[in-house]
């Protein structure tokens, strides 16, 4: 009689990992992996989930069992068999699950010494620099150096290593695609190791995501991630190494082109696009305000509209738009833009918005 | 053992007439807080603006100063006022004690349960109401903002609201709800198993009950502040805390004194486990609930003061311009989350542990069997409090401390999964060929059992640091929380209160609404956190006001589900009320269980015992022929006469 209770308890347990099983392939719980750290990650988490199915299986098929089994008559008073333990069973079940575990140590141990090191060729080195609530990447080598961008270019299957800090307050970097993650922490650099091996081109990108809440503005904290082919990847440090090089002397603030061509540049490099609409830089986000709209916002401000963009950008909770919250966006632009910077962003942002707004 | 219990006579006292007039300004009481709390306010205020005036500082009144020392001050003032030191006070002040003296023990109206009382039972039920109280103020906070995250974008609340309402919910739910109602509960039922008749400091235990709604409604409270709630998780990460609007500074204090609280209990457990057991009450003869108090209560008392000290930090950081968390002044960042885990890590199992012991008793009880490898179970809980100690950092896997770290925090972390698992499967063999009744409280336990095994397994998956470097700060950390706390430790709650509320309070509950009020709490948590872990997997942080467009539909049903999950918990309360009023009487012991606290009336005399009783043998002896755990004084004349020759002379 026990040893059939113990036969139907095993069919039960097969039944239920059966199940449990189609749940873990059937539904996409990992989204594609894009670099070899997150093909890495993954072995790790199969692992797991075969342990995790098997154990879950047992435990629950023996709950059912015993609820359907041992189920009492209700004038039934007698007390169980007084069974108050059995070594050699519990010698078992800490034994097997030790074993178990400390396998999944070994192999996460291997795998995390693996995605620290950053193997190929000529791996890229990038200083990651976050900050309420944006993120800054500058190349410390190869073809970009000296690039500093608002969103992270890599080349496939070169391995990059990213520095990672921040100017304010703990912030985490993370791409899904990716696996890997890192908090930006103030007054340190910690390093992240990520080879990729997907090109996404430059219509499409991975997301970058803050993790760690780092403030009003955390849920928006977010930049895209691009793989670029090695053509595409030398393509794009040449343009960007031509964009950052320092204008040679004052540029001429009569030049309006001018001034709009480095606004424009001083935009995408803010990441304002990334909360505003803005029609001239093709930006669309929702976050903050509507950026066509200035004209209008600056009527409501009761303020003349190039003092009151300025105004904006230096000390934004000065005016804040009906409708947005306050302490949203960086209040430190003021701070971290050139004098030459500001100047060119407002004319852009001014004219622009004039235009767009007519 | 005994000497404690038989220092004086147990007799209740007839109550002195109550105080009239102005007189009842000076008696302890709520009339009294009406001038000891501005009295107090006044000193804190006072010394400050002197000392400001004296070194110069402008201006003299600083709001956010007051504000931090009243968040001293004003409490101290309202315990002072209702009586929290009365005693004390007088002992220092040269007048005669009396320790015969139970004016304030015992609950003989519903009035007394809102005064400074003595009595454990009184102070456990205290205990468990208010905790109810902010467990609902929790709830409904957690539904706020599940209404805002049903769809993306801001509808409902702004972000700072947001944030606040998620980083209260929080605190509220740990620091006030799974923490104290454990030690609610602990509070009625331990001193009754061991067979004592009351805590070993009941004054103690009356002050450390009292701290708690302080810390409640300052953590409530920060929500009315200027500037608004304290918005930065219930974790409050440096140096984002330090730059915090004032609300930062009610979870800063809101802390201390849930922690002193928590101490203070602790303490109180751990001496009288050791100190007030019955005789012949053995280690080896304790029930497992007492076992697991003990061993949360050295957590506790080991644990705390970190916590403690962590907040103070942030607060000088913020008040008193010190660096200890600010890079830029010499400050260390990640010590504050080095401080800060070394407590919280313990703390989720301060949150659990006595959920375990909690389940022991029910599974056996309703089993009709010994509990399965008792002093495995034991040995698993100390175990469990030992290696508690030596994970912290697997919640830093990814914040860029020490690289040599993490492989043996993993290890630690991934073992801590072996006794954990010896006690399931002993709670599973102790099932196999029981005699299974369920009741509501064995359906609860059985569904915990089911539910925390999830919890545990993606504990697992987090443990294996690589794993965790994908998933850590995601809803994946959201969903494995809530099936440890809410499919574990509120679960076992719920299990608890349901087996104890005959003894608690004389009546029963409805068996038939307690059993929809298990079906529909385990199908909807689980309709709203398995979900949670998809989300993380694939790329949805925590913490967040608005996400992705592609997640809107998985939120939209989360959402639903926990409005449902909500409702549930109202069928919980309605069953609690209305069958506390006018249930029908309960027997004294209506599960035939051999522990002691069901073999004294429900609800127990004001002293637990007319005499302390004597125990014999194993709390779990069942179906063992003619097995006692005790004998009761009535029916063994002469036992508790020989129980004083055990007092060293």
């Amino acid at each position: 009689m026990r040893r059939r209770s113990f036969v139907q308890l095993a069919l039960l347990a097969c039944v239920i990992a059966g199940a449990a099983t189609a749940v873990a392939v059937a539904i996409p719980w990992l989204p594609v992996s894009a670099a070899k750290e997150r093909d890495r990650i993954d072995v790790v988490y199969w692992l797991a989930t075969g342990i995790a199915i098997m154990i879950f299986s047992i435990v629950v098929a023996a709950i059912l069992f015993s609820v359907v089994r041992f189920r009492a008559h209700p004038d039934d008073d007698s007390d169980g068999p007084p069974i108050h333990g059995h070594t050699k069973l519990e010698i078992v079940w800490t034994a097997i699950p030790a074993g178990l575990v400390t396998a999944i140590a070994i192999v996460s141990a291997i795998v995390l010494h693996d995605n620290g090191i950053a193997s190929g060729k000529d791996p890229l080195r990038v200083a990651v620099t976050a900050e309420q609530f944006t993120w800054s990447f500058r190349y410390l080598n190869g073809e970009a150096k000296g690039v500093v961008s608002p969103d992270l270019y890599l080349q496939v299957h070169r391995p990059v290593r990213l520095e990672i800090t921040s100017k304010d307050v703990v912030h985490s970097f993370w791409v899904p695609e990716f696996g890997q993650k890192q908090d930006a922490v103030p007054g340190q650099v910690n390093p992240l190791v990520i080879t990729p091996t997907k090109v996404t081109g430059l219509g499409r990108s991975y997301p970058i995501i803050c993790t760690e809440l780092c403030g009003l503005g955390h849920a928006l904290m977010r930049r895209a991630a691009y793989v670029l082919t090695p053509a595409q990847f030398a393509s794009w440090a040449r343009t960007a190494r031509g964009q950052a090089a320092p204008a040679p002397s004052p540029a001429p603030p009569s030049s309006s082109g001018g001034a709009s061509a480095a606004g424009a540049r001083v935009f995408a490099a803010s990441g304002c696009s990334s909360c505003h609409t803005f029609t001239p830089a093709k930006a669309t986000g929702t976050v903050g305000p509507d950026l066509d709209k200035l004209p209008a916002e600056a009527r409501r401000a009761g303020q003349q509209l190039e003092p009151f963009v300025r105004e904006s950008i230096v000390n934004p909770n000065a005016y804040v738009e009906p409708g947005f919250p306050k302490g949203v966006m960086p209040a430190n632009f003021g701070t971290t833009l050139s004098k030459h910077d500001l100047d060119a962003l407002v004319q852009y942002l001014v004219q622009g918005s004039k235009r767009a707004g007519t | 053992m005994t000497s404690i219990a038989v220092e004086h006579e147990h007799t209740v006292a007839g109550q002195a007439p109550p105080p009239r007039g102005l007189r009842r300004l000076i008696a302890a009481g709520y009339l009294r807080c009406l001038w000891t709390i501005p009295l107090m306010f006044g000193v804190g205020a006072g010394i400050m603006s002197l000392v400001r005036w004296l070194e110069g500082w402008h201006p003299v009144w600083d709001g956010t100063i007051v504000t931090t020392i009243s968040l001293v001050t004003i409490p101290l003032g309202f315990l002072g006022g209702i009586g929290g030191f009365d005693y004390w006070l007088g002992y220092a002040l040269g007048q005669p004690t009396k320790p015969d003296d139970h004016s304030g023990h015992g609950a003989r109206s519903w009035r007394d349960y809102f005064r400074v009382n003595t009595d454990h039972k009184v102070i456990g039920l205290q205990y468990i109401c208010t905790t109810f109280a902010f467990f609902i103020v929790g709830g409904l906070m957690a539904l706020v903002f599940r209404a805002e995250l049903a769809k993306p974008g801001m509808q409902i609340v702004d972000t700072q609201t947001f944030n606040g309402l998620v980083s209260v919910h929080a605190t509220l739910m740990i620091f006030l709800f799974v923490i104290p109602v454990f030690a609610g509960i602990g509070n009625y039922v331990i001193p009754l198993m061991l067979g004592a008749p009351d805590m070993a400091f009941p004054r103690l235990n009356a002050l450390s009950y009292w701290l708690l709604p302080i810390a409640g409604i300052m953590f409530a409270a920060s929500l009315i502040v200027p500037g608004g709630p304290f918005a930065t998780g219930w974790t409050s990460y440096a140096p984002l805390a330090s730059h915090q609007p004032l609300g930062q500074v009610f979870f800063n204090m809101g802390v201390q004194w849930a922690g002193a609280s928590s101490i203070m209990t602790a303490l109180n457990f751990l001496v009288t486990i050791i100190t007030m057991r019955a005789p012949g009450m053995t280690f080896w003869r304790m029930p497992l609930l007492v076992w697991a108090n003990f061993t949360t209560s050295l957590l506790v008392v080991l644990a705390t003061p970190f916590i403690a000290g962590s907040q103070f930090f942030v607060m000088f950081d913020r008040v008193m311009h010190t660096h200890f968390f600010d890079p830029a002044g010499g400050g260390y960042v990640l010590g504050y989350q080095h401080i800060f885990w070394f407590y919280s890590h313990p703390a989720v199992y301060i949150m659990m542990l006595p959920g375990f012991g909690i389940v022991s008793e029910v599974i056996s009880t309703f089993s009709r069997k010994p509990i399965f490898g008792y002093r495995l179970m034991a040995f698993s809980l100390v175990a469990i409090l030992i290696l508690g100690f030596s994970v912290w950092a697997h919640h830093m896997f990814v914040a860029g401390m020490a690289p040599w770290l993490r492989v043996p925090m993993m290890v630690t972390t991934l073992l801590i999964a072996v006794p954990t698992g010896i006690k399931v499967f002993s709670w599973l063999a102790t099932l196999w060929e029981g005699r299974i009744r369920f009741t509501t409280p064995m359906l609860f336990a059985l569904g915990f059992v089911a539910n925390f095994l999830i919890g545990g397994l993606s504990g697992v998956y987090l443990g294996s640091v690589p794993i965790d470097i994908h998933a850590s700060d995601t809803y994946f950390i959201v969903a494995h929380i809530h099936y440890v706390l809410f499919g574990g430790s509120v679960m076992t709650i719920f299990a608890g209160l349901y087996y104890w509320f005959p003894k608690m309070t004389g009546r029963m509950y409805d068996e038939r609404l307690g059993k929809i009020h298990f079906w529909s709490t385990l199908v909807f948590f689980n309709a709203t956190f398995f979900p949670m872990h998809w989300l993380g997997l694939q790329g949805m942080p925590r913490r967040v006001a608005d996400y992705e467009q592609r997640f809107g539909d998985l939120n939209m049903f989360i959402t639903i589900c926990s409005f449902f999950l909500g409702a549930s918990a109202l069928l919980f309360l309605y069953n609690m009320v209305t069958s506390w009023v006018r249930g029908p009487v309960a027997e004294a012991n209506p599960w035939r269980a051999h522990s002691l606290e069901w073999q004294v009336s429900s609800p127990p005399p004001i002293f637990n015992f007319p005499a302390i009783p004597t125990v014999v043998g194993g709390p779990y002896e069942y179906g063992v022929e003619g097995a006692r755990h005790a004998i009761m004084a009535e029916e063994g004349a002469g036992v508790y006469e020989e129980a004083p020759a055990e007092v060293p002379h």
